[in-house]
């Protein structure tokens, strides 16, 4: 009897040790879950989405972009446009960095300065590379030029010019301030423990709205199955990195919602510098070989969009008389033989090995294509020899993809323009339209150039259209959170439900 | 004894200058990370520049040359995706990386020991054969399957456990099993089988005849030869576990090395592999010199003085 109870007493102590950690919370305290750590924490130099988010609720920008891509002011007080080509903002007043450094026109030209500067390597100055300079005019108010007439402008600004503190920077350098980082946005860096978390804490003089929550905790867990059960268990508030088929799970649990932010918009490249791909015919052949209604529902239990040209039915500047290519084989293969390849083709098809629902998609594709009589041999690579081949022109047909941000110019520029990349597609007439959608301000009349580029890639198939796949971020049922289209997790709007 | 260590350390320089040619070789036989570093828009001739301020222009000799020469004086680099100094990543992990080896070695070994030893003394019993199926069942359960499981038996429905993260011991528990389950079966089936063999020697009928309580048999003079082979296992096992442990560390969250070295391969974060590759060659040689120490102990018939 006396072993007995020693045993249920061990064993209840036993629980108690064990189970209690980790289940309680602090009413105050948010937890977000990634799929990846922030690999710095200094906006300028990375522009990977997970390390962008955190940083997002450290840092702030001159504006806050909309999901139609338009803009709201945030450190901007008031902004005109002195001509096409410049930009006369100013700043709110009284605004300080987290260090209690001010935040003023100088402090803007030190950053727009800074995301050119070599050292840094910053990947997003390619997106503010039209802006040519920052004149501060006084403590408060500065220009700022283009070489030519830029549409996006301040779109692009809103997102990729994060403004830090000069004097800090000076005193730390560059490598202390990616770990350390000191910015004027909603929250402050508290502490960051390489590999578990990294723990912000609300600014109190903040300039904007006052976040609700005094401590966001950003962790990583990189299996989805995991972050589910996090958030369905309490201990994660938001997540993201949701496959379509674990969505289901979420909100049959009861305990959490999900909210959309952006899409992930894949598409099948292809080298129409080399035979057969040469051929319009054969590049149309392969959009009319897709059956995208099918892997939609397949794959996506039909929350996809199809595509109907390069540009993002989400985006600005999409045609929507356009129709998706229906899926008809047959018309696949007539057009294969009036290109002269009545028995079909044989092609390579390379895809990225890191993103596993690519693997079923590239796979679903394949199958579809050998229906109309293109063999497809299924090239999978891992992620830098994807890269470099694909930079080294050497993918026949390839799946890539890019986020369907609300502002045409953030992908169709870089995607479409030769200047950018002419790895696998130039078209002059394309390029001048691109020139043009930059620089035209008019809102109606910018739309029509994007139609028309939409329209001409849409006959001239550079890429076999596929499809935008919305993505989510699961939410607590505790927790009031919309997500956003540009995909980062910007803490400062979340709130307690009810 | 202490010639012997010395001349062992003398050795692992030798092992460690080895492993580091090998994988500095290999990773840039792979390519260079530039084209990664830089956005897809960049020119040819930005792709050059950084190519150049990276030092990947040089002859690989030169390159491997200068690598070592500043790793002599502990300076392994800056990571060139995290932008700091690589050896800070490396020990900022090897904690949790130690803390889960041993954890699951621990547990591995506590039950592995007793259902090896009691499945060899009940051989052919009912007892022997369940402990050995579950031994099996043990080996063939794919670590990245078992811990889900747990996760959501665990955690999802009875609430007991956190899902993930590290800083508990609740949150330890789930890895450390997952990842010593299938060890636990290896060790048990082992020390099974070493122990038939040692229960059948002539010393043990000696000592039985001696009249000796069986318990003393097993414990004393069976169990203490048994445990060669185990320690030489087990000692290798544990060098595995410390960077070996990637899908448990991605199914809890769990921040270790071993992720963090599958992040730096595909990234081609070379400092940074360099630095884990380097960490991990030295506890590798290091778990084996004390296995070999471990020998003396167990059989003092080993003496490695006599050597010379």
């Amino acid at each position: 009897m006396k072993r007995l109870c020693l045993l249920i007493l061990a064993s209840l102590a036993l629980f108690f040790i064990f189970a209690s950690p980790g289940l309680t919370r602090d009413a105050d305290t948010l937890i977000v879950v990634q799929e990846s750590e922030p690999v710095g924490l200094d906006l300028m130099r990375s522009s990977l989405q997970n390390t962008m988010s955190v940083c997002y609720n450290i840092h702030d920008t001159l504006f806050y972009p909309q999901q139609d891509a338009s803009i709201k002011p945030a450190l901007s007080d008031k902004w005109e446009q002195i001509d096409d080509l410049t930009w006369k903002i100013t700043l709110r007043k009284g605004i300080t960095f987290h260090n209690g450094e001010p935040v003023n026109a100088k402090a803007v030209k030190f950053s727009f300065d800074r995301i050119f500067d070599p050292e840094i390597k910053s990947p997003n100055k390619g997106k503010l590379s039209a802006f040519k300079e920052v004149k501060v005019l006084d403590d408060l108010s500065f220009e700022i030029k283009t070489e030519k007439p830029f549409a996006p402008g301040l779109y692009m600004l809103a997102i990729y010019l994060p403004i830090v503190p000069p004097e800090y920077i000076k005193k730390v350098g560059n490598t202390k301030f990616n770990t350390d980082p000191v910015g004027c946005g909603p929250y402050q860096l508290s502490k960051w423990v390489r590999g578990e978390s990294v723990i912000l804490t609300r600014y109190e003089n903040y300039y904007g709205l006052k976040p609700f929550y005094g401590k966001v905790v950003f962790k990583t867990i990189p299996e989805a199955t995991s972050r589910v059960a996090a958030l369905i268990t309490g201990e994660a508030d938001v997540i993201s990195g949701i496959a379509v088929h674990q969505r289901k799970k979420i909100l049959s649990s009861g305990k959490a919602y999900l909210t959309s932010q952006m899409g992930v918009m894949p598409y099948l490249g292809i080298n129409t510098y080399e035979k057969p791909f040469d051929d319009v015919r054969v590049r149309q052949a392969l959009n009319y070989a897709i059956n995208r209604e099918l892997i939609n529902k397949a794959l996506f239990n039909g929350k996809a969009i199809l595509c109907n040209g390069p540009i993002s039915p989400r985006t600005f500047g999409n045609d929507p008389s356009l129709k998706p290519y229906p899926y008809d084989p047959a018309k696949a293969k007539a057009l294969l033989k009036e290109a002269g390849y009545p028995d079909g083709i044989k092609v390579r098809l390379a895809y990225p090995t890191y993103m596993s629902q690519i693997q079923e998609q590239t796979e679903a594709i394949a199958a579809n294509l050998s229906e109309a009589g293109i063999q497809a041999t299924l090239e999978p690579f891992e992620r830098a020899v994807m890269w470099e081949r694909y930079k080294a022109k050497k993918h026949q047909l390839y799946i890539y993809w890019w986020d369907d941000a609300p502002e045409p110019d953030r992908y169709m520029y870089s995607l479409f323009h030769s200047k950018s990349r002419d790895y696998y597609y130039k078209n002059e007439e394309v390029d001048t339209l691109l020139d043009k959608g930059r620089t035209i301000l008019d809102r109606a009349q910018r739309a029509k150039v994007y139609n028309q580029i939409d329209q001409l890639l849409y006959k001239d198939c550079p890429w076999a259209f596929l499809y935008v796949i919305p993505e989510v971020f699961g939410v607590s049922n505790t927790v009031f959170y919309e997500g956003n289209r540009d995909g980062f997790l910007n803490m400062r709007w979340a709130k307690p439900k009810g | 004894m202490l010639q012997y260590i010395l001349k062992r350390l003398w050795h692992t320089v030798y092992v460690v200058v080895g492993i580091s040619l090998i994988s500095f070789f290999f990773i840039h036989l792979s390519g260079d990370p530039v084209q990664l570093m830089l956005p897809g828009d960049a020119s040819e001739k930005e792709v050059d520049e950084l190519r150049e301020q990276l030092g990947f222009n040089d002859p690989l000799y030169l390159q491997y040359a200068r690598f070592a020469s500043k790793a002599i004086q502990g300076d392994f680099g800056q990571s060139l995706y995290y932008h700091v100094p690589v050896m800070e990543l490396v020990i900022e992990r090897l904690p949790a990386s130690l803390e889960l080896a041993v954890a699951a070695m621990l547990f591995a070994l506590v039950l592995a020991i007793p259902i090896g030893i009691i499945s060899a003394v009940k051989r052919g019993s009912f007892l022997d054969m369940g402990s050995m199926f579950g031994a099996l069942l043990g080996l063939s359960m794919p670590h990245f399957w078992l811990g889900i499981m747990l996760m959501l038996f665990f955690s999802v429905e009875l609430g007991w456990l956190p899902t993930s993260g590290r800083g508990t011991m609740a949150q330890l528990i789930m890895p450390a099993v997952s990842l010593g389950l299938s060890l636990m079966a290896m060790f048990a089936r082992l020390t099974r089988s070493v122990m038939l063999e040692v229960l059948s020697l002539d010393y043990i009928r000696t000592a039985r005849a001696k009249g000796l309580k069986e318990q003393i048999v097993i414990a004393k003079h069976a169990l203490k030869n048994a445990l060669i082979p185990l320690v030489t296992v087990a000692g290798m096992q544990f060098g595995f576990l410390i960077g070996g442990t990637v899908i448990i560390e991605t199914v809890f969250g769990w921040p270790g090395l071993g992720r963090l070295v599958v992040q730096a391969i595909f990234s081609r974060d070379y400092p940074l592999v360099q630095a884990i590759v380097f960490v991990l060659s030295l506890l590798f040689v290091g778990m084996n010199l004390l296995v070999d120490i471990l020998y003396v102990y167990l059989d003092p018939q080993i003496s490695y003085s006599a050597e010379k």
